[in-house]
């Protein structure tokens, strides 16, 4: 179970007019794609819940220009005794990578702010790389997806949806308790970012052929260090929290967290505060997931089927929640289901 | 199980804090800090090593068999017994990065 990389990519920078300005390396994390490809065909029962084979981030050449021109790329992953499975994904992934490069470019006076450019993707065969003598030897003996059996209708017919619901997402079912533990938990801390882990339980209906999540309870974070507009997990938080996850054995697993987002005290702190109109309309305001957050997804709760939940606390309306998951590789937000009732849908 | 200190490599077991990803190490050298074991894991597991402005990520391994942190200083051979099992658990900051 390893990320291949027949191939190095690179980012090729122009001017409007067409002029080269140069080829930027792709140095990026492949992680999320893989780990969303992995578990898509999981989802469908297309691929072994465990032990799976190695998975190679290859080329997908440019219909006309041909090789080493690329429109994207794909995660592909072997299955021992079965045609491999992939996902494709579009060049624009690299877009990042291209505005950095062009930033990088203005820098060193070879573009001006403001100056069109375009970029392509290419990509060319990674030279062959000789074993390191020495470090340590692994192997990777990660458990397979903890899922047990249920019925997706079953859980359906005792939810509400919230949000907008994606095909492509995995369902996820969150009891109200969660949701009101975490009211709870902000409104007793007003202003400060507080949080908690999320844990719950993965069910799989194999003649839905879906894999869902069951979010059972929130452990509220301890040991962290907040303020307005941070959270700091602490390695004592993550202790705490395996800690409480234990004691309770229930079955459960770590499924992601939450944490709120004091948006009215940001307001506040600004030299001119918007207006209640203004706030309303802020991206602010809702389904807002930082660069920081996903950090926190991408240490802590790698897999493709982890979720983070944003309490919004706003001035303009009553806390809402949004939740946001790995879709095609990239953190987005999404919709889930609320189950009234404190009891499984599963018993 | 013993201590370490009359063997050159002991075998650990190290996962993240979701305890979905497991590795097992066959050859840890008892001479090495866990500092160092921490800093080579990171990449053999796949582990961000740095946060989303660029800092270094400070992880701290977490002994399951004593439910304490070891100290990066601390030699293999002197804190770790053949197979204990490490968490990496990192200091990371969430929230609004405004």
């Amino acid at each position: 179970m390893a990320l291949m990389f027949p191939f190095r990519f690179a980012v090729a920078m122009f001017r409007d007019d067409g002029a080269s300005l140069g080829t930027v390396p792709v140095n990026r994390d492949w992680e999320p794609e893989y780990e969303w490809t992995r578990f898509y065909y999981q989802r469908k029962g297309e691929l072994a819940l465990e032990g799976n084979g190695n998975a190679s981030v290859l080329p997908l050449w440019e219909y006309t220009l041909g090789e080493p021109y690329c429109r994207g790329y794909r995660v592909q992953i072997a299955q021992p005794g079965h045609r491999p499975v992939a996902v494709d994904f579009p060049k624009t992934n690299f877009r990042n990578i291209a505005s950095m490069a062009a930033s990088q470019l203005v820098a060193q006076n070879e573009l001006r702010e403001g100056d069109s450019y375009s970029y392509m993707v290419v990509a060319h065969p990674a030279p062959q790389e000789e074993p390191r003598p020495g470090g340590l030897t692994v192997a990777n003996t990660s458990p397979g997806v903890p899922v047990q059996d249920a019925s997706l209708e079953t859980f359906m017919n005792r939810a509400q949806p919230s949000g907008v619901i994606d095909a492509d997402d995995m369902p996820v079912f969150v009891r109200r308790q969660v949701l009101d533990e975490a009211a709870a938990l902000t409104h007793a801390h007003e202003g400060t970012e507080v949080g908690g882990i999320l844990i719950g339980k993965l069910w799989r209906d194999a003649s839905a052929g879906e894999i869902f999540a069951e979010i059972t309870a929130q452990i509220p974070a301890e040991y962290t260090l907040g303020t307005n507009v941070k959270l700091t997990f602490t390695s004592q938080t993550w202790a705490a929290a395996d800690a409480a996850l234990r004691l309770r054995n229930r079955g459960e697993v770590s499924l992601g967290y939450h944490h709120a987002h004091p948006v009215k005290f940001w307001c506040k702190g600004k030299e001119k505060e918007c207006t209640p109109e203004k706030q309303k309309s802020c991206y602010l305001a809702k389904d807002f997931f930082s660069a920081d957050g996903e950090a926190v997804m991408r240490a802590a709760f790698p897999r493709a089927y982890s979720i983070a939940i944003v309490a919004n606390d706003t001035a303009v309306t009553d806390l809402t929640f949004s939740m946001f998951g790995n879709r095609k590789g990239i953190t987005q937000p999404r919709g889930f289901y609320v189950l009234e009732e404190n009891t499984s849908a599963a018993n | 199980m013993g201590k370490a200190n009359s063997v050159l490599e002991i075998p650990l077991e190290i996962s993240d804090v979701s305890g979905q990803k497991v590795f097992s190490v066959t050859n840890a050298p008892t001479n090495n800090t866990v500092g160092e074991l921490v800093h080579e894991m990171l990449g053999k597991m796949d582990l961000p090593r740095n946060d989303a402005n660029g800092a270094p990520l400070s992880y701290q391994a977490r002994l399951e068999r004593e439910g304490r942190h070891l100290n990066a200083s601390e030699r293999i051979g002197d804190a770790l017994e053949r197979g204990d099992k490490l968490t990496l658990q990192p200091n990371i900051d969430a929230g609004a990065n405004l």
